[in-house]
């Protein structure tokens, strides 16, 4: 990985593959959702949209024009702490893509006409994935509301229909103003590509852009819960019940190694037909149907989020065991780790295993190139990834049985979520 | 060197250059014993290998799906050697994964293992293939987890709309078949999937593939150590399949969801199969049409008039028959209006065709996608097993893009014609009647089905 940063603060991350036929681009800005103003639940998420529709050079639907015509595809995503840009083309359309980023970074053109066609797309996105769909949102959007209470952690990220509606277009200028600025944002390009032409082309094209402070990101404190918090909630839509528990986690930059022994207990927890709550739940007991534990928003954020964020435990079954007997379990298989911590032949399986993972995952162009740059922002140094799996090895049975007691001594959330018959 | 701020003056993007067909990596046909062929792929980039075997399905297995689903769990419950743990212990330590899954119409388990442990990951899984267990407690557990999954699934307005096209499109065809039903697939017992493994996986002709960072010729010697007894007896001939039935279009169907905030509106057809000469010309033209961000139904309905997030259009490609499908999740309150859209983007396209800008950029996008498609293990060892369970050589990966660079306005103006046209397609909807029943009525004469 080789690393420049222009005079305007934009940081430059390029990780060149000879002989490869496929560059990776992406510019990450350091906003998520945390960071939108209340009022404006959904913003960020909205804001990435707008970005798609036009710039000074590039008008509405030009950006997807250009990236298809060369042969390539472009996405989006916003997470809690990073919205992600980026395209994947054949090698030869590099010049093109850091052209469309610098464009829309430089001078984006928002109107009105727009920001009502992608409220109501956006609109649509979130009937799609959560309101319409048995599960949806499930547990991302209501375990943060109960396991946080301030507004920057706690609200939700996809965003209040009525806040959504009322977006102007002025919120969307000072948004950009503040947020989508060289200084706070990192360019990176993977594949095939030469490190010193990269750099020339972000001068050439992103050199230009004015230079501008840094906005202030965080802290996001949250103090820790007083007491276990419990919601229960009906749907009509879902066919078993399933609930979510969480557990605030050590903050993962200032405080990695802990956090890592976190990671490892999610890992040991619920990885793998071995795991620890897959054999007692799903083989054993045969009490539920899945389960999954994790860090971070989604399950594949671990390294792309900031303190507070939660390592979450997830469980759908068919309600022939009550939610109380289903946590009691869960508590005793943590309890057992904590007591007699993992052994060694488990901690290197779990190593093993998640490396293959990890290289899999970091395999195609666009998800590398875009993981490498939501690390870099949020981590600070991307090569954290090729360490990964060698760090992950250094974890030490009593760091994990040190995790684990905390878990169990800390005030936790539980979300459950039933079936309910339809009115 | 300092730029001037790109508002200050108009730019126009760079220009690239020709597209050029993917570099293929080198596919080695490996004779295996008893007259079955591996396909073998060197592709390094990550240090790991991706293994495939996969088995077409006879009709009567395409047609009663449960004991199939089952076996996806219960191939994993354990060997003669090992009980489930001890063989997920196994393989997690190897850094290996392995799955099974039942595609339409073939059966396939897909693995991934770090390079360095590629002979014992073989040999755990001819262990697999050899000398399962089928414990009986086990198998019923799995098959009241997958009859668990199986409601999860039913609930998912999307598979709803997909169960039912595809009834509209294959009746009377296997390819009609819904997912097991929760009851038929708590009837599932250690004895059916004795049997299935003995004739299925046992018995009938695999297509393998390991595509990944090895030496070819050692990675065939292990694939000879591990599975050579596992191969012998086989019956080379892959099962038949009746082809599928011709479509009728008829009514719209309206699949009763009551309380649907959404419709997911479904329209299908019939496509080339990937060796037809107009497939590639029918690839440019659903791109343009539908299967692109810059298509005209993107443009149109959620770019223009912003009635739904995900408007798309692929083509699958089955053994006995491809399809093509549009596709679209939209408000309900938009739901007769988005179809009208979808039908006149759809009309358009196969009476006055596409312009050459059109074309130009749908060939170059759909070369694109291809390379992408198979640049990585993973994704080159699925393209592989897909086309060799159809009968399709790998010389499909340099012919395709031929074919896309060589498909002229008037070839894909008349797959246009050919596979577009609104009248020649199914039309299905997933929604609330009473939202959406009335509005449809305006459009055309619908069908309601309570699911």
């Amino acid at each position: 990985m080789e690393r420049a940063e222009l005079d305007n603060g934009l940081k430059v991350v390029v990780v060149p593959e000879p002989g490869a036929t496929i560059v990776g681009v992406t510019v990450v800005y350091n906003v998520g959702f945390r960071s939108e103003p209340e009022g404006r639940t959904g913003f960020a998420h909205l804001f990435e949209h707008m970005m798609f529709q036009g710039s000074a050079n590039v008008a509405k639907l030009e950006h997807a024009r250009a990236v298809e015509s060369a042969g390539g595809v472009f996405n989006g995503h916003t997470r809690a702490d990073v919205t992600v840009y980026y395209e994947a083309l054949p090698s030869a359309a590099l010049e093109l893509a850091l052209y469309l980023e610098a464009d829309r970074m430089a001078a984006l053109a928002l109107t009105e006409e727009n920001l009502r066609n992608q409220v109501a797309v956006v609109k649509e996105e979130i009937r799609r994935n959560v309101l319409n769909r048995p599960y949806g949102g499930f547990p991302w959007i209501p375990l943060p509301a109960i396991a946080f209470r301030s507004y920057p952690n706690a609200h939700n990220g996809y965003g209040d229909f009525t806040d959504l509606e009322q977006a102007t277009l002025a919120d969307g200028r000072d948004f950009y103003a503040r947020y989508y600025n060289p200084a706070n944002a990192v360019l990176t390009v993977v594949g095939g590509c030469r490190t010193e032409d990269v750099v020339a082309l972000a001068e050439r094209y992103f050199g230009g852009i004015k230079r501008r402070r840094a906005p202030k990101q965080g802290p996001f404190p949250e103090p820790a819960l007083k007491a276990d918090r419990h919601q229960r909630a009906g749907s009509s839509l879902v066919p078993q019940p399933a609930f979510a528990i969480g557990y605030r986690t050590p903050d993962p930059i200032g405080n990695l190694d802990c956090f890592l022994a976190y990671f490892m207990l999610a890992e040991l927890l619920a990885s793998g037909e071995a795991s620890r709550l897959r054999r007692r739940l799903l083989h054993q007991d045969k009490s539920s149907t899945d389960v999954a534990a994790y860090i971070g928003t989604f399950g594949d954020d671990a390294f792309m989020v900031r303190d507070p964020t939660l390592l979450q435990i997830v469980v759908h079954h068919p309600g022939r065991t009550t939610t109380e007997e289903l946590l009691r379990a869960v508590d005793q298989e943590i309890g057992a780790l904590a007591e007699k911590g993992p052994t060694e032949g488990e901690l290197q399986r779990a190593v093993a295993s998640f490396a293959s993972t990890h290289w899999r995952h970091l395999a195609p162009v666009p998800s590398r190139s875009h993981i490498v740059g939501s690390v870099e922002t949020v981590h600070g140094r991307a090569d954290f990834l090729n360490e990964l799996p060698g760090r992950l090895a250094q974890v030490t049975p009593n760091q994990v049985v040190s995790a684990t007691e905390e878990i169990l001594h800390q005030h936790r959330a539980v979300y459950e979520l039933v079936p309910e018959r339809a009115a | 060197m300092a730029a001037r701020p790109l508002s200050a003056t108009k730019t126009s993007p760079p220009v690239v250059g020709p597209v050029k067909a993917p570099k293929v990596p080198r596919i080695v046909e490996e004779g295996l014993p008893h007259g079955v062929q591996a396909l073998v792929v060197r592709h390094g980039g990550i240090p790991l290998v991706e293994f495939r075997v996969a088995f077409a399905l006879p009709e009567g297995e395409i047609a009663k799906p449960a004991a199939l689903t089952v076996l996806c769990h219960s191939l994993f419950a354990g060997t003669e050697r090992r009980d489930r743990t001890g063989l997920a212990e196994a393989l997690e330590g190897l850094g290996a994964h392995l799955g099974a899954d039942v595609h339409e119409d073939y059966l396939v388990l897909s693995g991934s293992v770090l390079a360095a442990n590629l002979a014992p990951f073989l040999s755990l899984v001819g262990e697999i293939l050899t000398a399962p267990a089928y414990p009986e407690e086990e198998v019923r557990a799995d098959a009241a987890r997958a009859a668990d999954e199986a409601l999860i699934a039913l609930s998912q307005p999307e598979v709803t709309a997909r169960q039912a096209l595809r009834r509209r499109m294959f009746k009377g065809h296997p390819y009609s078949t819904p997912i097991a039903s929760p009851a038929a697939l708590r009837r599932v017992n250690a004895g059916i999937l004795g049997d299935l493994h003995g004739t299925l996986l046992g018995a009938s002709a695999p297509v393998l593939a390991l595509v990944g960072d090895m030496q070819p010729a050692r990675a065939t010697a292990w694939l000879q150590d591990a599975l050579g007894r596992w191969l012998a007896h086989r019956k080379t001939a892959v099962p038949d399949l009746r082809t599928t039935p011709p479509l009728q279009p008829g009514p719209i169907e309206l699949v009763a969801r009551e309380g649907s905030i959404q419709s997911n509106l479904r329209l299908g057809g019939p496509a080339p199969s990937p060796t037809a000469p107009d497939w590639p010309a029918a690839l440019l033209a659903e791109s343009i049409a539908g299967g692109m961000f810059t298509s005209r139904i993107t443009a149109n309905l959620r770019e223009r008039n912003g009635y739904t997030y995900t408007p798309h259009m692929f083509t699958s490609h089955f053994r006995a028959g491809s399809h093509l499908v549009a596709a679209a999740d939209v408000a309900s309150e938009v739901t007769a209006a988005a179809l009208v859209e979808t039908r006149y983007e759809l009309g358009r396209i196969a009476t006055t065709g596409v312009t050459p800008e059109e074309l130009e950029l749908a060939r170059r996008h759909a070369v694109g996608r291809f390379a992408f498609q198979i640049a990585t293990q993973s994704g080159l060892a699925n393209t592989l097993v897909a086309l060799a369970v159809k009968g399709t050589g790998t010389g499909y990966l340099h012919s395709h893009p031929k074919g896309l660079l060589a498909a002229t306005k008037d070839d894909v103006d008349d797959a246009a014609r050919r596979y577009l046209a609104p009248s020649q397609l199914v039309t299905v909807v997933v929604g609330d009647p009473r939202t959406v029943q009335g509005q449809l009525e305006l459009v055309d004469e619908v069908v309601v089905r309570t699911s």
